[in-house]
């Protein structure tokens, strides 16, 4: 019975082997699998054995049948391709309709996602915020021409005892003392709050509302090299390995020391153009924090030191190469032509 | 700030062989940054910003004074060149001169009296270089004046002599509403509380430290000069300056602190100068009434702190040698370096923090390495609302959405006057308020965008404010969208996918509200609480808006897991006429009620008043037969008949 079925088998697989077209195989598999096939011959068979050896040869009858159910299949594959039936895999798709992540978004989610790999968390604080948080917390004396300078939008409502003005934060910087406020002024601290800002500017580079990225560590033993590997992270991440990062010496009322920002030209990498200073790009601010704001954000400034840098998002997405456009206010229009670009 | 400073004025006050491009580059990387070097003529021109806080590096001499201190760093041999000041013998009859000063408004006043003004047309290189600084040459007198300025850093003043009555000063406070003439024939009401000088009767002639007004200046024809040095309280000549809107160099400086020692230095200068290019005389002493010296502080710094901060190693011998370059003092004791701060720093290093930053930035931040900070990380609260806001946009994006970001400043008309947020210096009326809601933007934007031939939808996922009494305004986050030329029950849809995909067990209700064209706006509700809204604005404008955090709160991240059924389900469509003015939702779930078996029903094809519904029969326990199925039918068609009166089609 045994070698019968294997007979079989191998009659079968040098049948389908030398098949030539569809109508043969066809042919092959109604002669050996069909319901009146060679196959269903055999377990007809079945019925004059011991109960044992029809336990073993059901089961080689089900893996002859599965094999020739492949030897076919597989053959009439064969088949197809070599039979040139015409066809054009080249033919338009039908049009899936996806929508439109805006720039800002994908680059806010570019900075987050780079910062949460080395320990930062996101927070958002106020935009109408009081005017302690936006300066007076952060070392501005209260006729600082900074003030002035920062191109302040006040909210038209009264002034609170404690925490004076309202008004729309010019920077991001606000947020850090409510930081070491929420933390009850227990370091470690590494938070990142991007938010909406507001200055009363409107020209080729300045929309009254853009977007800052903040970053503030406050630790034991924090230092200039920190903040320093911190952008340096930053920088080859959003921009690519070979950028460079450079500080530079710059004044801000709540850090000390201030740094400028600049990074290699993002366009040339460095070789001198038109967007770049001798290769190099001013990006932002920085510096170490204040002994003033940690102590504004009850923390001691003998035991513990920062680090903090306030960026802009349009800035930083402007300055990716292969991103070109000439004027920021372009990244808040609401024109479709411009939106579906992105 | 940004100087001008001709590269040829630069040499003579620093004895450097370093090129201009290597002063520029390395000025820049440690001190002042020099924006770019122009050419003027032969000369070379750096164009440098300085930060508010380094008054003392407002001049040539002060860039000179970086410099040197800068280049060595860099291997470049460089040094400051002395300034031969002399004083001058004082004539054997002086002309008289009387200030009556106040030292709560000026630190230290100095004038001289020239006589003998032979050339008023100053001599072409000192022309040539005003003009490189960005100065417009006037007449001698005027030009000595500004040139002192520019290379010195203290300013200063020629009156008419004899245009001072009694050759007096008064130094007072002006009253609020005096009036001035400026030199260029404007008009001025002045604030009040501004430094003035007047003359006995009390009558302004001049607006010191800010600008000389007409009735007291130099003229071609003027016979005696008065050079005058104020060193003047700063916040009242930065509030007078401010509001009046007169922004000239001298002002800019005044406001800033400038160091009262620079006066005498200025002052001979200026006689020096006098002398050689308008041959004029000395026809006075000095006279010099110094009321406010410089307090001359001393600020302690431990090496430890140094080393801290910096995270590199430095010897002290190398940290004193930076901070003498830069003219402080300092001196060891110990680990403890007490530092005397000389006069031109006195307003701009005061603690132990300035110190470190001279000591760093002449090191060179260049020579720092970048480290990645080591320590605990701060603990991260499980709930993220931003990757939830992530999730929103992506979704939205996915069913079509295009982002866009409008503005959060907007006109009158877009806001409910009752929660906005009144801007009180807006720049202009289309953005005095903070916005109370996404609609009026997003219909805006969808008009903006009128060339489009097909549908589309736009969203925005922003903040929305509403004013508080006696606090912050509320931030409150939504999502709004706009649908344009959308079919109403495709819009819908992209809703109710979205809210299924947050897995958000939502019910649906007709509520109308005057945002809304009547009877056409739903509100969405997780049980009582409302999800938010979706209906029309407009003919052709679909407008929704949801409460980001209810949407976050009543999200469920997983579903329950239903284990797969094991019987097969059977399913089949039915076409009913439908009278006008059926609810379809209720004709829905009047199905779904008829029978346990019945697990879905969908509204599947619309065609006049027909309406097609897919149903699905599904049992738990056994495979339904035919039969059962018909059985449930009847049932369904007969409630229908019953209730909404159909007719039954197929």
């Amino acid at each position: 019975m045994r070698d019968r079925i294997l007979n079989i088998k191998n009659e079968a697989i040098a049948q389908i082997t030398e098949a030539s077209n569809s109508e043969e195989l066809e042919g092959i598999r109604i002669e050996y699998l069909g319901r009146k096939g060679k196959i269903n011959e055999l377990t007809g068979n079945i019925n004059e054995l011991s109960s044992e050896e029809k336990k073993q040869i059901g089961i080689l009858i089900n893996e002859v049948k599965t094999t020739l159910e492949n030897e076919i299949s597989s053959k009439e594959d064969q088949l197809h391709i070599k039979s040139a039936e015409w066809f054009d895999p080249t033919i338009p798709g039908i049009k899936q309709d996806l929508g439109h992540l805006h720039m800002i978004t994908q680059a806010i989610q570019e900075i987050e996602d780079i910062f949460k790999q080395i320990g930062f968390v996101r927070r958002r604080y106020p935009e109408a915020e009081w005017d302690y948080f936006a300066y007076t917390a952060l070392n501005f004396p209260s006729d600082h021409p900074a003030r002035d300078e920062m191109e302040t939008f006040f909210i038209d409502s009264p002034e609170n005892k404690k925490y004076g003005k309202m008004l729309l934060t010019p920077h991001t910087s606000s947020g850090q003392v409510r930081e070491m406020l929420r933390v009850n002024s227990k370091p470690p601290i590494r938070m990142l709050n991007i938010a909406k800002t507001y200055r009363r500017e409107s020209d080729a580079s300045h929309n009254p509302l853009f977007h800052q990225f903040e970053g503030l560590v406050v630790d034991e033993g924090i230092n200039i090299t920190h903040l320093k590997g911190t952008l340096e992270y930053f920088v080859q991440h959003f921009y690519g390995p070979n950028i460079k990062v450079r500080l530079r010496p710059h004044n801000f009322k709540f850090t000390e020391p201030s740094f400028e920002i600049d990074t290699t030209c993002t366009i040339c990498e460095g070789k001198n153009c038109k967007v770049c200073k001798e290769g190099w790009l001013e990006q932002a601010g920085s510096g170490m924090v204040h002994p003033n704001v940690l102590k504004a954000g009850g923390i001691d400034p003998k035991k513990y030191s920062g680090f903090a840098f306030g960026w802009g998002v349009e800035r930083a997405l402007m300055m990716k190469s292969g991103v070109k456009i000439p004027d920021l206010r372009t990244l808040y229009s609401t024109d479709l032509r411009y939106l579906r670009q992105f | 700030m940004q100087i001008l400073i001709p590269d040829s004025w630069l040499r003579e006050h620093l004895k450097t062989k370093a090129s201009v491009a290597d002063i520029a580059k390395y000025l820049s990387l440690n001190g002042p940054t020099v924006d770019r070097v122009n050419k003027v003529g032969d000369e070379s021109v750096y164009d440098i910003e300085i930060t508010t806080n380094r008054v003392d590096a407002m001049s040539v001499r002060g860039i000179a004074r970086e410099a040197q201190a800068i280049l060595p760093r860099f291997g470049i041999k460089a040094s400051l060149t002395n300034i031969s000041t002399v004083k001058p013998r004082s004539p054997n009859k002086s002309l008289p001169l009387k200030v009556n000063s106040n030292k709560y408004l000026v630190n230290r006043t100095i004038g001289v009296v020239l006589t003998n003004i032979k050339d008023w047309n100053s001599p072409n290189w000192m022309k040539k270089r005003l003009e490189a600084a960005g100065m417009r040459s006037l007449n001698s007198i005027v030009d000595i004046t500004n040139y002192v300025m520019l290379e010195i850093g203290h300013p200063m003043h020629a009156f008419d002599y004899d245009k001072v009555p009694n050759a007096t000063i008064n130094i007072r406070e002006s009253k609020k509403g005096e009036k001035i003439v400026s030199l260029e024939n404007k008009e001025y009401k002045l604030p009040g509380g501004d430094i003035v000088f007047s003359d006995d009767k009390g009558n302004v002639f001049d607006l010191p430290g800010i600008i000389g007004t007409k009735n007291s200046i130099v003229t071609k024809s003027t016979k005696r000069v008065l050079l005058f040095i104020d060193n003047n309280e700063p916040y009242r000549i930065r509030n007078t300056s401010m509001k009046l809107g007169i922004r000239t160099n001298a002002a800019i400086l005044n406001e800033k602190h400038v160091d009262p020692e620079l006066g005498m230095i200025a002052i001979l200068r200026a006689i020096e100068l006098a002398k050689s290019v308008c041959k004029a005389t000395v026809a006075s002493r000095i006279y010099d009434s110094y009321q406010q010296k410089p307090k001359l502080s001393e600020v302690k710094v431990e090496y430890q702190f140094i080393l801290n901060r910096l995270g590199v190693s430095i010897r002290k011998g190398e940290i004193s040698k930076i901070l003498k370059s830069l003219g402080f003092i300092p001196k060891w004791s110990g680990n403890n370096l007490h530092v005397n701060v000389p006069s031109f720093r006195s307003h701009d290093v005061t603690i132990a923090e300035d110190i470190l930053e001279e000591v760093a930035r002449i090191y060179g931040y260049n020579s720092l390495p970048g480290n990645l900070m080591e320590g605990a990380l701060p603990h991260v609260p499980t709930e993220n609302l931003f990757s939830f806001e992530d999730k929103i946009k992506k979704l939205i994006f996915s069913l079509g959405g295009i982002e866009v970001y409008t503005q959060s400043l907007v006109q009158k008309e877009f806001v409910d006057l009752n929660k906005a947020v009144k801007i009180k210096n807006p720049l202009g009326t289309d953005t005095e308020y903070l916005r109370t809601s996404l609609k009026a933007s997003l219909i805006e934007a969808a008009k903006g965008n009128k060339q489009e031939t097909e549908p589309f939808h736009l969203f925005e996922l922003s903040s929305i404010y509403h004013k508080k009494s006696s606090d912050l305004p509320d931030h409150i986050s939504k999502l709004g969208g706009i649908f344009y030329h959308y079919e109403y029950r495709l819009a819908k849809g992209v809703i109710e996918t979205f809210l299924k995909r947050l897995n958000i067990n939502f019910s649906i209700n007709k509520e109308d509200n005057s945002q809304f064209l009547k009877s056409k706006r739903i509100v969405f509700k997780f049980g009582k609480d409302e999800l938010g809204e979706l209906g029309y604005v407009g003919n052709q404008y679909i407008y929704y808006s949801f409460d980001v955090e209810s949407l976050r709160k009543f999200s469920r991240k997983f579903k329950n897991f239903i284990s797969i059924p094991k019987y097969p389900p059977q399913t089949e469509d039915i076409t009913v006429q439908l009278p006008q003015k059926t609810i379809i939702n209720e004709v829905i779930q009047s199905i779904k009620d008829t029978h346990k078996y019945i697990s879905d029903v969908e509204l599947k094809d619309i065609y006049n008043d027909s309406y097609t519904f897919h149903i699905e029969y599904q049992s738990r326990e056994k495979t339904l037969e035919d039969k059962e199925v018909e059985k449930i039918r009847q049932k369904i068609l007969q409630k229908l008949a019953n209730i909404f009166g159909v007719i039954v089609k197929s």
